[in-house]
């Protein structure tokens, strides 16, 4: 990439952004966990933020799914203000989001966990009628099952799934409402390098399917390349943003996020 | 019931995690063995000319709807009640009131003890689930506790009295509340409705997404649905069956008294609840009857019956840790596949 298209790529105009954040903060007591944070997510990309622990990252999720509502700032999505809006409504305007902590149905089979994710596309319909009266959620179920090789666990309780099936059912029931834009907060913590290398082509095939990802991701190397566009936040404010190999070669982000390391390997 | 039928397709036959599946045919057998008892004692005592243990069980009944509602908030939404009582007590008033001077119709008290217990439900509700847990259990039994210290204080509802000489009305033609056998009957009816819609109610998309409340409610949220909006329903509708099931309680006795809303129904209830087996409805009702049962029966030898009962209680929780039903039903189940398998 020349450095022309670096530039231009950083300052895509708003058109296409599928998300915009703009000044978002959120103040926990006399900790501003996000300071002012602004940017844009495009259409049918991977944008990831990055950063050490404690940048206020999952707080910028939460602010966006709508776990938590912001101090200032807005959230607009595909146009809409959807600031403040509690979850199920980011999820209705078509804004889904899996969890760095699994968050599952435990007790619940995969094959419910994933019905009670797809019941959202029945639009309201069916609810006082049996389950199997809802054909386009369980047509749903049994996509995501086969996409996400989860055959051989579908009627075992989720809480019985391995780590690395746990997660990727975690992704599974996010996708299951057929969202637009999907907030994936650390779809890698705790696997093995072999599910890493599925999760991230799974990711890659789900953004090829024109599907727009906001990543949270620890693991640096994966980011770099996946990502279309890295967002690197420090201490809850933005440090830089732009294409991996520009973000990777920023001074600032060096000091900040890659700098510790190198000083410790050259000691 | 085709759409009962097909909720095979998310309940597995076999398989470690089938527990959703695995115990259907032994459930239902374990239900159906409750309605076929309650007929078979219902002949019994018609044919020896009883009529203590017919209203002693009619009364078990009764106590039985209250213990559907308790259920359907403990069990499947997973809401601890501690002031069911309330809508119980709330709805044998309306009846009681409708009966004596409202042209004492068995339909109208019905409806009215319904409705009225509907909007109680609605703005206790709107005041009660917005908490959770211990906190949640707390404001239902402090709800409890005001409406039946207002109601014991009024002179006009009979103060500790209560309400008295509550004429008992005609159901349908031929059948009334006088009618020791007929009525056991009709609130059998009731209480098998009222199973029979909350059965149904656990294999659709809202009963499920009841059962993912109870389970994880913060992912709820994130899947497109507003919990609270489900927990109010789920509040509303068992109000209602409180208060439907409490407007049976003075046509069967001819009073009321401000006692049906205290504590001592609401813990009984979830007592009932708890020992018959959480969640699985049809256990509730087997607790009602055996506690209403042991209470009269143990009663009737010393007045101590609630340290029985007390330790029965503390048995069956730490034996049973799911109750009666939810202990019998699997072992019932291994027989029937163990049979099945034989053949």
């Amino acid at each position: 990439m020349s450095a022309q298209a670096l530039a231009t790529a950083s300052r895509v105009p708003a058109a296409d952004a599928v998300l915009e954040v703009a000044g978002l903060s959120v103040r926990f007591g006399s900790l501003l966990a996000v300071d002012n944070v602004s940017f844009a997510a495009q259409r049918g990309r991977i944008t990831s933020v990055i950063g050490p622990n404690g940048a206020g990252k999952s707080s910028l999720f939460n602010l966006i799914s709508g776990a938590i509502r912001p101090s200032a700032g807005r959230v607009v999505f595909e146009g809409r203000d959807l600031t403040g809006a509690p979850p199920e409504r980011m999820l209705a305007a078509g804004l889904a989001r899996s969890f760095q902590i699994t968050n599952l149905f435990f007790d619940l089979p995969v094959r419910e966990n994933l019905r009670l994710a797809a019941q959202f596309i029945e639009n309201g319909r069916g609810l006082f009628r049996g389950v199997g009266a809802s054909r386009a959620a369980l047509m749903r179920v049994d996509e995501l099952i086969e996409r996400f090789a989860l055959q051989a666990q579908a009627d075992e309780l989720a809480g019985f799934l391995s780590h690395g099936e746990q997660r990727r059912l975690e992704i599974a029931v996010a996708l299951a409402a057929r969202p637009r834009l999907l907030l994936l907060d650390e779809p890698t913590q705790g696997m093995s390098h072999a599910d890493t290398q599925d999760t991230e082509a799974l990711i890659r095939s789900l953004a090829a399917d024109g599907l727009s990802l906001l990543l949270v991701e620890h693991d640096v190397e994966l980011v770099m390349n996946l990502s279309d566009h890295v967002v690197v936040m420090h201490q809850g404010a933005k440090l830089a943003e732009g294409p991996p190999l520009q973000v990777r070669a920023d001074p600032a982000v060096q000091a900040a996020y890659f700098g510790d390391a190198r000083e410790a390997n050259h000691a | 019931m085709g759409a009962l039928a097909s909720s095979t397709t998310t309940a597995p036959a076999h398989g470690p995690g089938g527990a959703h599946g695995r115990t259907r045919d032994a459930a239902r057998l374990l239900a159906l063995l409750f309605f076929v008892l309650a007929l078979g004692f219902a002949g019994t005592a018609f044919a020896l000319g009883d009529v203590f243990f017919l209203r002693l069980a009619t009364e078990a009944l009764i106590f039985g709807g209250l213990a559907l509602s308790v259920d359907l908030l403990l069990g499947r939404t997973g809401l601890l009640p501690l002031g069911q009582a309330l809508f119980f007590g709330l709805g044998a008033y309306v009846a009681a009131l409708t009966l004596k001077h409202g042209g004492g119709s068995f339909w109208l008290a019905m409806a009215a003890a319904t409705a009225v217990s509907a909007l109680a439900g609605l703005a206790g509700g709107l005041i009660a689930i917005r908490s959770k847990g211990v906190y949640f259990a707390l404001i239902s039994f402090g709800l409890a506790q005001v409406v039946s210290k207002v109601v014991y204080n009024t002179r006009e509802l009979g103060a500790s009295d209560g309400i008295i000489g509550v004429p008992q009305p005609t159901v349908l033609p031929g059948v009334g509340a006088a009618d020791p056998l007929g009525f056991f009957l009709v609130v059998l009816v009731f209480v098998a409705a009222v199973y029979a819609t909350l059965a149904y109610l656990g294999g659709t998309p809202f009963g499920r997404q009841l059962d993912a409340i109870r389970t994880n409610e913060h992912r709820v949220a994130f899947l497109g649905f507003d919990p609270w909006r489900y927990k109010l329903t789920a509040f509303v509708a068992a109000a209602c069956i409180a208060g439907a099931s409490g407007a049976l309680y003075p046509m069967l006795r001819g009073f009321v008294s401000p006692e049906l809303m205290f504590f001592q129904v609401s813990g009984n209830a979830v007592i009932n609840v708890i020992v018959g087996g959480t969640g699985t409805l049809i256990g509730p009702l087997y607790g009602s009857a055996l506690l209403t049962g042991l209470k009269s029966v143990v009663g009737s030898y010393t007045a101590h019956h609630h340290i029985v009962i007390g330790t029965l209680f503390v048995v069956v929780v730490i034996l049973m840790p799911r109750g009666l039903i939810g202990y019998a039903t699997p072992a019932l189940q291994r027989w029937l596949d163990r049979r099945g398998g034989a053949r």
